[in-house]
């Protein structure tokens, strides 16, 4: 891959999540910081506006929230962005953002307790924005609704803890992935109540496993789920293929059935995984199709079934979470564990 | 103070600075009835307030923030040290071990540390000022690319005499030049030539007739002193006599000031480049003391030149010649000069002897310069100026802590051992006083726990752990216990660490806890996962029995689908499950017996004995489930179109109920909930069956 420019903003403030916020001029490029200021307690949603000469990354708005954000997803909603974040104290909130109009900029939010009683939890919106999904370390999943001004939500499952989900991602209007414990993937279908509709459970290493923290489904390919997750794990499975995973990385990729000489890049938590939208690749091949991931070890890489993994960025702290801009899909924005972001942009 | 008075429980008197007050926000309404106070982390206290009807935990910082680096900047710094720091310890032990001994002195480590030193050095920049603008504006006299820090001059300031062994040749021209960086500082603390050329710069645009001004002049003088020798030139040209309209009748002033000017750019130095600054360098001494030599008598030539008489402006005349006598190091005229001690010192070594000396007659010649000079009020770098110049590397060390903490000393204590080797044993030798470890490990213990202390800093106390071989792993596997299991982020990063520094049974007992605590908390199955992870089989032991008292009621009914991802979790038999590894099976017994209630298929039937002879052959499956399995069973048990139990199975499971028997008489046996005709229902069925058995075999 030719040469890669890396700008890096420090922010003072933790970062505890980056997304490119969907672009509505090809002019004005924005980017959503979830921030949280441990010297004040202070946690916060920016939207930062990117500038190309002198590049730059300049907050224009700014949200403060009652707690720490644990996810955050954006997208187009009525064409206008919508950003969703839930927090540590298991709150939903919506911001209608719009950075051309301050006027326009709007929130509604759902209160703590009343979807999830604990931390840590994962939200997914729909494209489109209509419909959110959101799933937590209680074993609880409730569906939330968006309207013009206001939320409807129902609870879709609740494990009673015996389950707990830590990542989901929407697969079409009606199905959707979560993952949790274990390595242990989940697939719902909203028109079949009562349960997931199919299970996964990871099991190629007898000695240790881990948590899966990021899913990833290609709207080309709805039956595939990508998921990355601790000891470096980047793997696919195949829903007509139920129970061989496809290993794409990690320290336990080797031992995998049919999954010898498996690269592996990082061997530490794979905070996120999203497919590469930059690489044009076969989509007619069988092969699964190439990903990003970030990692706790500080590299940030494109991986592909069968190839060598590519580093783009490798940081001497974790990289906790990174955006894959769709509009410019060679940009990349990424959340350092020392306070700081770094946008990169591939040539 | 006297220990009497505080046994008498009288008030101890302040003494010192006046002490700080902090405004509490509590909102509570008064009267607070108890109040009580303990340390929370870093610098905080933690207070609780109860009155009548409410209470509230407020937490004060204590603030001891540096008023130059907010605390937020300090961070920065402390990220960005962890990389040149970890590599400047893996060369020194690379090198040690390569070298056979423990010290790594070594004729090119200096180089090593010089690069360490630039790295960190180029952290500690001030914030940039706004460009300045591009059409330079005449009147400008004072420019500064970013504000200058008292942290980064201090720590030029050991580099230079302690690291850099090329430059030591030209020492005072670094000094020289440090000085021109970092002489604004010292404004907070009394006046400086900066200070003044900043006032007068302010005031210039109500200035008329700069030349009849005594400040201009006074100036000059003062900036010529400590070589700063492109603001004087830009100053003197906007001298009157410049103008154009006057340029005819001060022809001979003019030429008298332009002399001066190119006299003063044309300054040797002894330098190898000079930065674009005005003067000529020369590299080596031989060439800078011909041309020295060669440009004094210049000087003194014009000193005596006729010239002076026949120009009428007498301001002009004596402030030009003034600035000769500066140029020609007339002591008196430097020490008018000059503000402070420094000051003085630095134009000392430009026009008195210019030439390089040892460390000694420098340290002599600064205690003349603080004799002349002498000051009430000193900058906290004048103490660690004096200490290097004593060359005494422990009072380096304490001016260090006392006035810029022990990020600094940490950091800097690599500088202060790069050359000499003196200083490395000093520093690096094992003291009884201090409980056997070595002044170089006390430092790095003591800014680990500065680091320890804040949430967003503890994950790089570890680098600096490891490198102290006495206590450092001690404190660190401490500070690994210390942190909260709560968030998954927290917990994976802790246990990450662990990993990269091999303490297996760190990240073990972190996992239990974490096991336990989600256990607690109503996850279990991330409490199983954990558990599992940590290959706690006691523990997991110990819930499964409370696990199995909540399946027996449950896992029949329409809430199995609940239990369905907690088994998958479990797995069949691969990891430690204490016991749990049964549910699995059950799980598998439930499956085919839901599928044999519907159907009349022997195939089916017989593959679901095949799971309940599995379950009862199991020493893992719990006494108080044989029963209810029995029962689940008796369908298949009374298989209509023929025997699917065998003589000997049959035999094994009317052995489990007479076992059974037994264990009823036993103190802790717990009935299970069946119907009370079951336990005779079972064995009637398991009797026909081993009596068709019996026929059929």
């Amino acid at each position: 891959m030719a040469a890669t420019a890396i700008h890096r903003f420090p922010q003072y403030q933790y970062v505890d999540a980056v997304r490119w916020l969907p672009q509505l001029s090809p002019l004005e490029r924005f980017a959503v910081l979830a921030l949280f200021d441990f010297d004040s307690d202070a946690s916060s949603i920016q939207i930062h506006s990117l500038t190309p000469n002198p590049f730059s990354l300049q907050p224009q708005f700014s949200w403060s929230l009652p707690s720490r954000i644990s996810s955050l997803k954006t997208s187009l909603f009525l064409r206008k962005p919508l950003i969703v974040a839930s927090t540590a104290a298991g709150s939903l909130h919506f911001l209608f953002a719009d950075p051309s109009d301050d006027s326009l900029n709007s929130e509604i939010s759902l209160p703590e307790g009343a979807l999830h009683s604990v931390p840590a939890s994962s939200v997914d919106l729909m494209d489109g924005g209509v419909e959110c999904v959101t799933v937590g370390e209680d074993g609880k999943v409730n569906l939330v609704g968006v309207g013009d001004s206001n939320l409807s939500y129902r609870r879709l499952f609740d494990s009673g803890g015996l389950v707990s989900y830590t990542a989901a991602r929407w697969a079409s209007t009606v199905e959707f992935a979560t993952g949790g414990y274990g390595f242990s993937l989940q697939w719902w279908d909203q028109r079949k109540p009562g349960g997931p509709v199919s299970h996964f459970k990871g099991n190629w290493d007898k000695n240790s496993s881990g948590i899966v923290h990021s899913i990833d489904i290609h709207p080309s390919r709805k039956h595939t789920c990508l998921a990355g997750g601790s000891l470096g794990t980047v793997f696919a499975w195949d829903l007509r293929w139920q129970q061989q995973p496809i290993m794409l990385s990690g320290a336990g990729a080797g031992t995998g059935a049919g999954n010898t000489m498996v690269q592996s890049i990082s061997e530490s938590e794979v905070w996120e995984v999203q497919y590469d939208r930059c690489i044009k690749s076969n989509t007619s091949s069988t092969r699964i199709l190439p990903s990003m991931i970030c990692s706790e070890d500080g590299i940030l890489a494109v991986i592909e079934q069968g190839e060598e993994p590519v580093e783009l960025l490798a940081e001497a702290c974790a990289i906790n979470s990174f955006d894959i801009d769709r509009h410019n899909p060679s940009d990349v924005i990424c959340s350092l564990e020392w306070e700081a972001v770094a946008i990169l942009t591939r040539q | 103070m006297p220990s009497d008075t505080v046994g008498n429980g009288a008030l101890v008197p302040l003494s010192g600075d006046p002490p700080a007050l902090y405004p509490l926000h509590h909102g509570l309404a008064p009267p607070i009835c108890r109040l009580s106070i303990s340390w929370s982390r870093g610098n905080s206290l933690r207070l609780s307030l109860f009155s009548a009807a409410a209470a509230k935990v407020v937490e004060v910082k204590l603030t001891s923030e540096d008023p130059e680096i907010p605390d937020a900047h300090w961070r920065r710094i402390a990220y960005g040290s962890v990389a040149p720091f970890a590599l400047l310890q893996s060369r020194r032990s690379s090198l040690s071990t390569l070298m056979k001994s423990p010290s790594p002195y070594h004729s090119d480590w200096w180089e090593n540390v010089l690069q360490y030193s630039k790295e960190i050095g180029s952290l500690l920049g001030g914030s940039k000022l706004p460009p300045s603008p591009i059409i330079e504006d005449s009147k400008t006299i004072v420019k500064r690319g970013e504000e200058p820090t008292s942290l980064k001059a201090a720590w030029e300031l050991i580099e230079i005499f302690y690291v850099d062994k090329q430059s030591q040749a030209w020492l005072p021209e670094r000094l020289v030049d440090w000085l021109a960086d970092y002489d604004s500082l010292f404004t907070s603390t009394h006046e400086t030539i900066h200070g003044k050329l900043v006032d007068f710069q302010k005031e210039l645009v109500n200035i008329q007739v700069i030349e009849d001004d005594p400040r201009y002049w006074d100036l000059l003088s003062s900036a010529l002193s400590v070589g700063w020798l492109d603001i004087v030139v830009k100053m003197l040209r906007l001298h009157g006599s410049y103008q154009l309209d006057q340029l005819s009748n001060r022809e001979l002033e003019n030429g008298l000031v332009e002399t001066v000017a190119t006299l003063i750019s044309k300054m040797p130095r002894l330098r190898p480049e000079s930065g674009g600054k005005l003067g000529e360098c020369y590299k080596s001494k031989p060439d800078f003391i011909k041309c020295w030599e060669k440009w004094r008598s210049q000087i003194t030539k014009l000193d005596c030149s006729p010239f002076w008489i026949q120009c009428d402006n007498q301001q002009t005349v004596e402030g030009l010649r003034n600035l000769l006598q500066i140029l020609l190091g007339n002591t008196d005229s430097l020490c008018m000069a000059t503000c402070y001690w420094i000051e003085l010192y630095i134009s000392h070594f430009l026009y008195i002897r210019p030439f390089t000396m040892g460390i000694e007659s420098m340290y002599n010649l600064a205690q003349k310069c603080i004799q002349l000079k002498p000051q009430s009020n000193t900058h906290r770098l004048t103490g660690l100026m004096v200490g290097i110049l004593e060359e005494n590397t422990e009072v380096v060390l304490a001016e260090c802590s006392r006035e810029f903490g022990p990020w600094l000393v940490a950091h800097a204590i690599e500088l202060l051992t790069a050359r000499s080797e003196q200083a490395e044993v000093l520093l690096h030798e094992e003291r009884y006083n201090l409980g056997g470890i070595s002044i170089v490990e006390l430092h790095r213990l003591v800014y680990a726990q500065i680091l320890s202390s804040h949430a967003l800093t503890w994950q790089i106390a570890p680098i600096y752990l490891t490198s102290c071989m006495k206590q450092g792993m001690g404190l660190l596997e401490n500070l690994l216990y210390r942190q909260s299991v709560q968030h998954n982020n927290v917990l994976l990063k802790n246990i990450e660490i662990c990993r990269l520094y091999e303490l297996d049974h760190i990240s073990s007992n972190i996992m239990k806890i974490a096991g336990v605590y989600h256990w607690k908390h109503g996850h279990k199955g991330a409490g199983v996962f954990w558990l599992q992870q940590a290959q706690d089989s006691s523990c997991l032991d110990r819930i499964a029995q409370q696990l199995f008292d909540s399946v027996g009621k449950s896992i029949s009914d329409e809430s199995f689908k609940q239990w369905e991802g907690m088994i998958e979790l479990l797995g069949s038999e691969s990891k430690p499950a204490g016991g749990l590894e049964f549910l699995h099976k059950y799980r598998d017994f439930k499956k085919s017996l839901q599928k044999v209630s519907g159907g009349k298929s022997t195939e089916i039937a017989r593959q679901a004995v095949g799971s309940l002879m599995l379950l009862m052959k199991n020493p893992s499956t719990p006494q108080r489930f044989w029963l209810p399995l029995l029962y689940d069973s008796l369908k298949l048990i009374n298989w209509k179109d023929c025997p699917l139990l065998g003589v000997s199975e049959t035999n094994l499971l009317l052995n489990k109920l007479q076992d059974l028997s037994l264990a009823k008489l036993r103190p802790n046996y717990t009935e299970p909930s069946l119907p009370p005709d079951a336990l005779s229902s079972i064995r009637l069925a398991l009797a026909t069956n081993l009596g068709r058995a019996i026929l059929d075999e």
